[in-house]
């Protein structure tokens, strides 16, 4: 038994899921589901199609290098059965997982962050431009004391402590 | 899913190039033919200057359709033709190679000399 990665789509094909389809030439596609199996009946490209690995990976929104990879690369000689070694592999496959996952998450999380930054500052010239709708302009000049919440600034951190929150 | 009138290429080098199924062999009333089935087949396009002609009445045996296989450990399989090979009364091919790859029900089904002589079996 042997778990394949699906051709298209690059997810682990499980025994009893999905179609091997061999070409002519004998090169074997593993496929998941019948949704990658259509896909490449309709000759479409996985590096083009958005929602594949390969096409996350080709374009940097998952990560490509990392040294956990090298722990499950194909290995076509089969081991001698050994309990010790495969309770630690068991062990192993664990604490890689979870350490692998993780790296990619806080990967996807660096990207996401300067979309973030961007976003609250863009909100916050919104909410600038638009404080007439959110508090009547006699309200605000009348009641000196309310303004608008300071960025949290590493530079400007002293000043926020200072200015009031702004009331909803 | 093979059923008279169905066009297979051929996997060896007996000196056919196409054959048409014109009977499955198996029950009277036996509609399809799988791998590993025989099938009575004439020829419809030969190598020329081989001992098979075309409009020759033969045997052959199954080796990859475009239906898929399915295996008891739940592996399904599928090729991109319809292919045969052609066999004598024994079941022993005619010819001296097989091109391609050959599904490992052949070796059940006592076509163990198609299983050797393939050079890919999967």
């Amino acid at each position: 038994m042997r778990l394949e990665k699906c051709w298209f789509c690059s997810s682990t094909v499980y025994p009893g899921h999905g179609i091997q389809f061999v070409r002519n030439d004998a090169k074997i596609f593993h496929f998941c589901r019948s949704k990658c199996h259509k896909n490449f009946k309709m000759k479409r490209n996985p590096r083009k199609v958005k929602w594949t690995k390969a096409y996350r990976r080709l374009h940097g929104k998952d990560m490509t290098q990392d040294s956990t990879f090298e722990f499950e690369r194909k290995r076509n000689r089969p081991e001698r059965y050994d309990r010790n070694l495969a309770e630690n592999t068991l062990k192993a496959i664990k604490k890689i997982d979870k350490i692998r996952s993780d790296r990619a998450s806080d990967h996807i999380k660096n990207r996401l962050k300067t979309g973030k930054v961007q976003r609250q500052k863009e909100a916050r010239k919104q909410l600038e431009l638009g404080i007439h709708l959110v508090k009547a302009p006699l309200a605000l000049a009348q009641d000196s004391s309310l303004c608008l919440p300071k960025i949290k600034d590493n530079v400007s951190q002293a000043q926020t402590e200072e200015n009031q929150p702004m009331e909803e | 899913m093979i059923q008279p009138q169905t066009h297979l290429n051929v996997a060896d080098n007996s000196g056919a190039r196409e054959l048409m199924c014109i009977r499955v062999i198996g029950a009277s009333n036996r509609r399809y033919a799988h791998i590993g089935d025989v099938i009575v087949a004439v020829i419809k396009e030969a190598v020329p200057n081989t001992p098979l002609e075309r409009s020759e009445v033969i045997k052959a045996e199954i080796v990859r359709t475009r239906k898929e296989l399915k295996r008891d450990n739940g592996m399904i399989i599928r090729y991109d033709d319809n292919v045969a090979v052609i066999i004598d009364q024994e079941g022993n091919p005619k010819g001296t190679r097989i091109f391609g790859a050959i599904a490992r029900e052949l070796r059940q089904l006592n076509f163990t000399k198609i299983v050797s002589l393939a050079p890919e079996v999967l």
